[in-house]
C-alpha cells in the first residue's frame, strides 16, 4: 500500500487519503471560508480515520487552483509542509481536472473507469480524446466571473484531457466564447473532492506525467494600483 | 581539537560518504545504488554526516518505525579520523533522533571479530541479544547482535524538551517569510525571504502580494533554516506560529504550513503573539525578558506601547497608533518626497544631512487636551499631512528648500513622539526598563533619542540586534519555546488566523 495524500482548499476544505484507487478517508469541509482554522483538523481526521501514520505516505498532492487567492493559499501551503515533514515529493494539479474526472470517471462513454487499467503498452500513447460533447467545468471566481476549463474526455490512462482552460471570465464572455466556437459543452460545477485529485495524479504517474508544479494558479493580478510617479519639482534642492 | 559537525546528510553527499563506505566495510561495502536509496528522502531513514572543514569525515543513519524501534543501518568514520570520538558522537545522535521519534529499542549488528566498536556499543548501554553465525560474507564472520532500550532516554527526553526545546517558529504576518529555530534560549536559526522589492513600486506593503511571495518563499525559508540549525524535522520539538496580528492572507499561509508541519510530524503545535514575540525575542540575548517593562513596538504595521508584568501571562496594551503605522507613515513621506522605498532608509539617509529642528512638524496625540483618552496613542495620518502641505505651500510660493531638513524635521517629529510617550510610560508606571523592537528600530534617529531620554530617567533601554528586531521565525520560535518551558499546553488545530489579535492573547489554544 503506498497511499497519497490529497489537499485541496480552491474552494471548500478538502483532505483525503487514497491508495491505488480506494479512498482510505475523506473530509470534505464545504465552508468557502475557515481554510485556515479547518486544514489542520481535517488533516489529522483522515490520518486518524484510516489508521495511517502520516509516515507511511509516499506522496503529497495539491490542488492548484484556480481559486479566488486566499483559500487556495492555505491548501498548497499545507501540502508543501506536509512534504516537507514527511520528506516525501509533493505534485501538483488543475483543481478542475479533479471534478472533470469524478464526472467523467463511471459514465458509460468513458474508456476507462478504474485507476490502475491501463497496461504498460499503453503507457506513452497517444490520448485520444473521446469524441461527442465536451465537459465544461467552471468554478466560482467571485466578482461576477466563473474560473472555467473545457475537458474532451478521458485519454487511455483515464487522466482527465484539458483542451482548454482554465481560465476566469464573466458568464456572458464564456458563453460567447462557446458560442463562436459552436460548442454546447455539458456543465459541470461540482466542489472538489481531494479524492478526484488524488486519482488524477495516480493515473498522470502510470501515464508517466505527473507534474511537480505546485504554483497557485491565481489567474488574476493582484489588487494593486502602482501609485503615479512623483515628480520633483527643479525647485527642491536636496 | 579538531572542530567535528555533525548534521542532516543529503543525496549531495552521497559520492563523499560511498568512499568512506567503500574504505570501510571492503568487501562487504553496500553498492553505490543502495547507498544512494538509503540517503533519498525517506521518512523512515534518518541518516547524518560528521564533517571537518565541511568535508565529510564520516556518516550514521537508522532505519525508524516512529513509536517502535530503530536499526542502526550503518555507521563509519574515515581512517584518519578515527580515535576522535566521533564514533560515539554519531551514535549518541542516532540515539537522540530515534529516542525523538519514540522508538523504544533500537537494534545493530557489529562483526564480532571486531572488538573497538562493540566496546563502545556497550559503553552507549547497547546489550548482546543474538549471535548470527556466518553472517558477514564471503568472510563468514559473525555478527552480534546488540539492543538499546530507549526508554529511560524517552523519559530523559521528555525532561530535557521541558528544560530546552527545540522549536521552529514560523512568521508570516506582514512582508517577511520567517522560519527560525531555537533551543531553549539559544539561537539556531532565523531565516528570513522578505518580499520588500515586490511591494517597492507600489510605496507600501500590498496585502495580496506578500501572500503570494510567503506561499512561494515558504519551503526555501523552511529548507534554509534546518539546514543552517544543521537538524532534521524529526529533531524538533514543536511548532510555533504567528496566528495574528498581522495581514489575514498572509497570516494563513504560514498557519496552513505550521498545521501540516505539526500534523505530518506528529509535533505540538503553539500559536503565538505576532508582537508579543517582539519582546520574547529579547530572551534570546539576554536568556530572559525582564519584568515589568515597556515595550515599544514600530514597524511598518504596528505602533504598539506595551507594558509588560509577564512575557507569557500578562501582557498589557498602554496604546497604539489611531490610524497609520509609523513605518508607513515613512513610506508615504518617502514617496512624497520622491526617496523610494521602503521609507525608513531612505528617509534616514537624507536627514543625515539636514537640520531637525528647521521645520516644526506638528506631535500627534500629545497636546493636554488628548491626554485623557489617548496618553499613550500614536497618530500620524496628520504628521503625513502637514508634511505634504509644507511641501505643496514651498512649492507654490517658489520657495526654495531642502529635502534633507524635510526629512530631518519629519524624522525628528516622529521619534520625538515616540519616546516621549514610551518615556512617559515607564515613568508613570514606575518601570525602570525600555525595550525596542519592530523594523523602525533601524532607524538610527530613533535608536539615539531613545538612549538619551533612558539615560537622563534612568531607564535601561533593551535594544535586540536589529536582525531579531525585524519580523522574523526566531522570536515565535523563542516565545513558543517559552510556552514549552512554562509547561504550557499545546494549542489545538482549529485555531484561526486572527488579523486583530488582541495582544493580551499571547497564546491562542
Amino acid at each position: 500500500m503506498s497511499p497519497f495524500l490529497a489537499i485541496d482548499t480552491s474552494v471548500g476544505t478538502s483532505v483525503a487519503l487514497i491508495a491505488g484507487g480506494s479512498v482510505l478517508a475523506e473530509v470534505n469541509i464545504n465552508d468557502r471560508m475557515g481554510h485556515a482554522e479547518n486544514i489542520g483538523l481535517a488533516l489529522a481526521e483522515v490520518f486518524k480515520r484510516a489508521d495511517v501514520a502520516p509516515s507511511r505516505i509516499t506522496a503529497v498532492i495539491a490542488g492548484r487552483g484556480p481559486a479566488p487567492f486566499t483559500g487556495l493559499r492555505v491548501g498548497i501551503a499545507a501540502a508543501i509542509a506536509f512534504a516537507e515533514g514527511v520528506a516525501r515529493p509533493i505534485f501538483g494539479v488543475v483543481s478542475h481536472d479533479a471534478i472533470a474526472l469524478a464526472e467523467l470517471d463511471g459514465s458509460d462513454s468513458t474508456p476507462i473507469t478504474q485507476a490502475g487499467a491501463s497496461t504498460s503498452s499503453q503507457i506513452g500513447s497517444q490520448t485520444s480524446p473521446q469524441i461527442g460533447s465536451p465537459l465544461l467545468v467552471t468554478t466560482d471566481a467571485r466578482r461576477s466571473e466563473v474560473y472555467w476549463s473545457l475537458y474532451s474526455g478521458l485519454d487511455h490512462h483515464g487522466c482527465p484531457v484539458r483542451i482548454d482552460g482554465p481560465h476566469v471570465n464573466k458568464p456572458a464572455e464564456l458563453e460567447s466564447i462557446l458560442n463562436e466556437r459552436g460548442l454546447a459543452p455539458r456543465l459541470a460545477t461540482a466542489s472538489v473532492s481531494a479524492s478526484a485529485l488524488a486519482r488524477v495524479v495516480e493515473r498522470q504517474m502510470l501515464a508517466g506525467g505527473a507534474s511537480q508544479d505546485v504554483a497557485a494558479l491565481y489567474l488574476r493580478a493582484p489588487d494593486a494600483v502602482a501609485p503615479k510617479d512623483v515628480s520633483r519639482t527643479s525647485k527642491a534642492v536636496s | 581539537m579538531a572542530d567535528f559537525l555533525i548534521r542532516p546528510a543529503t543525496e549531495d553527499d552521497l559520492v563523499n560518504v560511498f568512499e568512506i563506505e567503500q574504505v570501510s566495510f571492503g568487501t562487504t561495502a553496500w553498492p553505490f545504488e543502495m547507498m544512494q536509496t538509503e540517503l533519498a528522502p525517506n521518512p523512515s531513514r534518518n541518516y547524518f554526516v560528521a564533517t571537518l572543514d565541511g568535508e565529510v569525515v564520516g556518516y550514521a543513519g537508522i532505519g525508524v518505525v516512529d513509536g517502535h524501534e530503530a536499526d542502526v543501518m550503518t555507521i563509519a568514520v574515515s581512517e584518519t579520523h578515527r580515535g576522535a570520538g566521533l564514533g560515539r558522537r554519531l551514535m549518541n545522535r542516532l540515539i537522540d533522533v530515534a529516542a525523538k521519534r519514540r522508538a523504544r529499542e533500537m537494534f545493530l549488528e557489529v562483526r564480532a571479530d571486531n572488538p573497538v566498536p562493540q566496546a563502545l556499543y556497550r559503553s552507549l548501554g547497547f546489550e548482546q541479544i543474538d549471535l548470527r553465525k556466518g553472517y558477514y560474507q564471503p568472510e563468514g564472520v559473525d555478527a552480534v547482535v546488540m539492543r538499546l532500550d530507549l526508554t529511560p532516554r524517552i523519559q530523559d527526553l521528555a525532561a530535557s524538551t521541558l528544560q530546552e526545546p527545540v522549536v521552529l517558529g514560523i512568521e508570516s504576518s506582514c512582508d517577511e517569510t520567517g522560519v527560525g529555530i531555537v533551543r531553549g534560549t539559544t539561537l539556531l536559526a532565523n531565516a528570513v525571504s522578505s518580499s520588500m522589492d515586490a511591494h517597492a513600486r507600489f510605496g507600501g506593503v500590498v496585502p495580496e502580494v506578500a501572500a503570494r511571495a510567503h506561499l512561494e518563499a515558504i519551503k526555501p525559508t523552511l529548507d534554509q533554516a534546518l539546514k543552517t540549525a544543521g537538524l532534521s524535522i524529526n529533531e524538533i520539538d514543536a511548532i510555533a506560529v504567528t496566528n495574528g496580528p498581522g495581514l489575514a492572507g498572509a497570516l494563513m499561509v504560514g498557519v496552513g504550513a505550521a498545521k501540516a508541519l505539526a500534523v505530518s510530524t506528529g509535533k505540538p503545535i503553539y500559536a503565538v503573539n505576532h508582537l508579543v514575540g517582539h519582546v520574547g525575542v529579547d530572551v534570546l540575548e539576554r536568556g530572559q525578558v525582564e519584568t515589568p517593562t515597556v515595550a515599544l513596538l514600530v514597524s511598518g504595521g504596528h505602533t504598539s506601547l506595551l507594558l509588560v508584568h509577564d512575557l507569557i501571562d500578562n501582557v498589557e496594551l498602554l496604546g497604539e497608533t489611531i490610524d497609520d503605522a509609523a513605518g508607513e507613515a515613512f513610506d508615504k513621506v518617502a514617496r512624497l518626497l520622491g526617496l523610494g522605498y521602503p521609507g525608513g532608509p531612505v528617509i534616514d539617509q537624507a536627514a543625515a544631512s539636514g537640520n531637525p529642528a528647521a521645520i516644526r512638524f506638528p506631535r500627534g496625540l500629545t497636546l493636554p487636551k488628548d491626554m485623557e483618552k489617548h496618553r499613550y496613542d500614536f497618530s500620524f495620518s496628520g504628521l503625513k499631512t502637514a508634511v505634504a502641505r509644507w511641501v505643496e505651500s514651498a512649492e507654490q510660493s517658489g520657495t526654495e528648500y531642502s529635502i534633507a531638513d524635510v526629512a530631518a524635521s519629519f524624522r525628528e517629529a516622529v521619534v520625538d513622539v515616540l519616546v516621549s510617550k514610551a518615556v512617559s510610560a515607564c515613568l508613570a508606571h514606575s518601570v525602570p526598563r525600555l525595550l525596542l523592537g519592530g523594523g523602525v528600530v533601524a532607524n538610527r534617529r530613533l535608536r539615539e533619542v531613545a538612549q538619551e531620554r533612558c539615560d537622563a530617567n534612568g531607564i535601561e533601554l533593551r535594544i535586540p540586534a536589529l536582525s531579531l528586531c525585524t519580523d522574523n521565525g526566531a522570536m515565535i520560535a523563542a516565545l513558543g519555546a517559552q510556552l514549552v518551558m512554562a509547561g504550557r499546553s499545546p494549542s489545538g488545530l482549529g485555531f484561526a488566523a486572527d488579523s486583530t489579535l488582541g495582544v493580551t492573547q499571547v497564546h491562542t489554544l
